[in-house]
């Protein structure tokens, strides 16, 4: 592995400072940073330590929501009795993610910034709009596992298992910069590369997520958390589908968000809407889910299998309601 | 791209106490280095194996506190204060510990390469749940690649091993899964 130097900063003030200094990254667990400097597409001459701070590996319970901090491990948000009896969804996605191994060591803030997973962004010779060049090489080349929606200017998918739920229960990333705490939600932390196409979360230079924040008042009344995957024990998702029903105990407040098929979560409020209870209800919702899709020569198959896991979601939201 | 001189960067050097298989040990390294080179590099504990490096074949899984771990992703210097163990730290005294038995007794090993990797997950597997169920074997070995055995054999031994570690003498593998000689009180298979 290309040499780099491990700064441990005591405090976030000295953690922002350092990692502006030359060529510098953030490192958490390391799970995505070290595989990428392996593969030659990342080459910091440093890394700042984020695991040298204090306080950001503790999950805290409040009537308000619950708090997780940027460093708490995957396998610890997945077995904590709040988050599982409050946030069940989100402990589903989790045990969806990589492998057993990888989920004891890589953290929230970590799964959250991890770079696509696009195989020409992950090659060193290959140059496009995502590492400063130009063009995105997906798009007339191999693209079967790439996105469906928003890809005219970059096809890579939003990676995070964790995204796609956060967005659905509207959960608050804390952000550590220059001038203090800030706070977004997590559709506007996730962004697609109309907005920047060398970034897929609002984060600015020098800045980090402390921690993450899953409101209360956005509990569901049922959920579903459906995947399709090639490799059923371990892989990445070819599509997602996040289903949270009558959240905060209001009667069709209905969540549907998608994952793998898009640069960031994508939040279908037209699905959302079919979702009324009826006979029809899954017909109806699922035979909208290619509305706005832009299939390239190998991902079209995206379509139907997202018409299948948002009937299968809905299904499994409807009888674990009832059961 | 642009090629780096990597040869011409100063390798930060550290001094750190590693506890390797309930042993303190001071070793000197690259603070670049993944646990999984100072394991094999400077320590001599070559069981721990480079697979894909990558983290995605669970070749090189060690045991930090006690939760399987992918030493090719953690860097050595976050490991001090941390319990490692691997693959050299299975055995009981003298004795084979029983996942080891057991995959000796039943092939569970082919070209053995995995091996270490799926000894550490189930070790860490049976310490947390002594009778777990097919399905639970299987999720907990999700990150562990095999190429040769097709993991039946593996699964046999990982029953096997849980039920000698839980005194249930009754139990016993499939007779088609024992390789070779028959176990103590069994008949010869025709075969």
């Amino acid at each position: 592995m290309r040499p780099f130097k491990v700064i441990r900063p005591t405090n976030e003030k000295e953690a922002m400072e350092q990692v502006s200094k030359g060529n510098a990254s953030y490192l958490a667990a390391g799970t995505d940073l070290l595989n990428r400097i392996k593969e030659h597409v990342a080459s910091p001459d440093s890394v700042v330590d984020l695991k040298s701070l204090p306080g950001m590996n503790t999950i805290e319970v409040t009537d308000q929501g619950i708090w997780i901090g940027a460093l708490v491990r995957l396998s610890a948000v997945s077995s904590h009795t709040d988050v599982l009896s409050r946030f069940p969804a989100v402990c589903e996605t989790i045990i969806h993610a990589a492998t057993p191994q990888i989920r004891n060591m890589a953290t929230v803030g970590g799964n959250l910034c991890q770079k696509p997973r696009c195989w020409y962004l992950r090659h060193e010779g290959y140059s496009c709009v995502k590492n400063g060049g130009t063009g995105c090489w997906a798009r007339d080349g191999e693209n079967e596992f790439h996105g469906i929606f928003d890809n005219q200017i970059c096809s890579a998918t939003q990676p995070s298992n964790l995204a796609p739920v956060l967005v659905a229960h509207e959960a608050v990333i804390e952000i550590a910069s220059k001038d203090g705490v800030r706070e977004l939600t997590a559709d506007q932390f996730f962004i697609g590369p109309s907005s920047d196409p060398l970034r897929e979360v609002s984060l600015e230079e020098g800045e980090f997520v402390r921690r993450v924040m899953l409101p209360e008042s956005t509990r569901a009344g049922s959920w579903a958390y459906e995947e399709a995957r090639e490799k059923q024990s371990f892989d990445w998702a070819q599509a997602s589908v996040t289903l949270l029903l009558d959240r905060g105990g209001r009667k069709g407040d209905h969540r549907v968000v998608l994952g793998a098929v898009s640069p960031a979560p994508l939040r279908r409020s037209d699905i959302e809407k079919k979702i009324d209870g009826s006979d029809d209800e899954i017909a109806e919702a699922s035979g909208i889910a290619g509305a706005g899709a832009t299939p390239l020569s190998e991902n079209g198959y995206k379509i139907p299998m997202l018409k299948g896991l948002i009937g299968k979601a809905i299904r499994s939201a409807r009888s674990r309601k009832e059961g | 791209m642009e090629q780096q001189d990597h040869s011409a960067m100063e390798h930060q050097q550290v001094f750190k106490k590693l506890s390797v298989n309930g042993e303190p040990h001071s070793v000197g390294f690259s603070v670049h280095h993944s646990l999984l080179e100072v394991l094999r590099e400077q320590m001599q504990l070559t069981g721990t194996k480079h697979g894909c490096e990558l983290g995605e074949c669970g070749t090189c899984t060690v045991l930090i506190d006690g939760q399987p771990v992918l030493s090719c992703l953690e860097l050595a210097v976050e490991c001090e204060g941390r319990e490692i163990t691997t693959v050299e730290g299975m055995m009981i005294g003298n004795d084979l510990h029983p996942l080891q038995e057991a995959f000796a007794d039943l092939g569970a090993a082919q070209c053995g390469y995995c091996t270490p990797g799926i000894l550490m997950t189930a070790k860490a597997l049976l310490e947390e749940n002594p009778a777990p169920t097919r399905d639970e074997v299987v999720s907990a070995l999700a990150g562990n690649l095999c190429r040769c055995t097709g993991y039946h054999k593996i699964l046999e031994g990982i029953d096997w091993a849980a039920a000698k570690m839980r005194g249930d003498e009754d139990f016993r593998p499939p007779r088609e899964a024992i390789y070779g000689d028959p176990l103590p009180g069994e008949e010869p298979s025709d075969a």
